[in-house]
């Protein structure tokens, strides 16, 4: 009866703060100075008609690179603590092959992979100009990857291959910020290529190239977490 | 007359996404209710999709590809769900008559 008591009066509780949030918010019809500097000033100093890209990718691109060093770590502490963790536990068990997926789940990921890789470069490329970049981009890489992952357990992804590309993107990246330090207005900025016209594919200067390097780089990294999430391939060692 | 027809099948559409939840709750095990969620639940999408080609007809492409990718997806991802959980020995109900994949894999272990 009193745990029931509680419960009554939590539902209220909450319905009074959600109920207080309903009835005091009231629609911004204009907006506040800082967005109004941005929405004016991407399309006209940057050239990109997506102001969040241009935000991502200029104004706040340094930030940007931060996130990009965070899921770096995230990657390399999931991988450090799976391996950790699987290593003695293979060797205890020693398993059965995993499960071959069925012929249906094979041919659909290979009708499907191609498309969700052209979907990740369309969204890539089209990041200053519609919703879209480099990070989402990168997710739908790795998704294509674990559709391939799902599909083909035993399939062995080149892990050196896609760190080396991961570290060269990043660094093409810091390179981008540097030559934006020497050539145009600071670091990351995207005026060091031209700036095109407004709303072609090929415009708005840098920053479809920071979002290419940024897809790749994300790509690779969450490729390399999500094969970090399989178990030890049993007998690989035999094989090779 | 276009937002009419777009109308109509944007309901017919959820008249299905609705059936599929019915389907969720109402079946017996878990296959049961995975095929409920899949066919109807594709089937919704499609007529959804399909409505919103008559409201924006210049979409259509577009809503194609998606139609196909949901078509391509959707059966697939639940075929390899069933499997999943036939691998793990989910009960089937009670009822379930016929069971073809224990047949086949008696089929091919007596071969061996």
């Amino acid at each position: 009866m009193t745990h029931r008591i509680f419960v009554v009066i939590a539902i209220v509780l909450f319905g009074i703060v959600f109920g207080s949030v309903a009835t005091s918010y009231t629609e911004q019809h204009s907006l506040r100075p800082l967005a109004e500097g941005y929405v004016k000033l991407v399309p006209q100093k940057l050239g990109a008609p997506n102001v969040i890209t241009g935000i991502l990718l200029t104004y706040r691109a340094f930030d940007t690179l931060g996130e990009v060093a965070v899921l770096f770590m995230v990657g390399a502490g999931v991988v450090l603590v799976l391996s950790a963790g699987r290593r003695p536990r293979a060797a205890a068990h020693s398993p059965e092959d995993p499960r071959p997926s069925s012929e249906i789940v094979q041919t659909g990921a290979q009708v499907l992979s191609p498309l969700v890789a052209i979907f990740a470069a369309y969204i890539i490329m089209n990041g200053h100009l519609s919703a879209g970049g480099g990070f989402q981009g990168g997710a739908v890489i790795a998704s294509c990857v674990l559709l391939v992952l799902l599909a083909y357990p035993q399939y062995q992804l080149n892990i050196e291959f896609l760190s080396i590309t991961e570290s060269v993107a990043g660094a093409l990246f810091v390179l981008a910020g540097i030559a934006g330090l020497i050539l145009a207005g600071g670091f990351l900025d995207n005026r060091i290529l031209p700036l095109g016209q407004f709303g072609a594919f090929f415009s708005a200067g840098a920053i479809p190239v920071l979002s290419i390097l940024l897809g790749v780089k994300v790509g690779c990294e969450l490729s390399v977490i999500l094969d970090g999430f399989r178990p030890e391939p049993v007998g690989q060692k035999d094989k090779v | 007359m276009m937002e009419m027809i777009g109308s109509i099948l944007v309901l017919l559409g959820a008249v299905f996404h609705f059936s599929a939840g019915l389907g969720m709750l109402r079946m017996p095990d878990a296959y049961t209710r995975m095929q409920a969620g899949t066919k109807a639940s594709t089937l919704g999408n499609t007529l959804v999709l399909a409505g919103l080609a008559f409201y924006h007809p210049s979409w259509s492409l577009k809503l194609l590809i998606i139609v196909y990718f949901v078509l391509m997806t959707n059966p697939i991802s639940s075929h390899a769900l069933a499997r999943a959980a036939y691998s793990i020995r989910i009960p089937l109900a009670g009822n379930t008559g016929i069971d073809a994949l224990r047949d086949e894999q008696q089929d091919l272990r007596s071969e061996t």
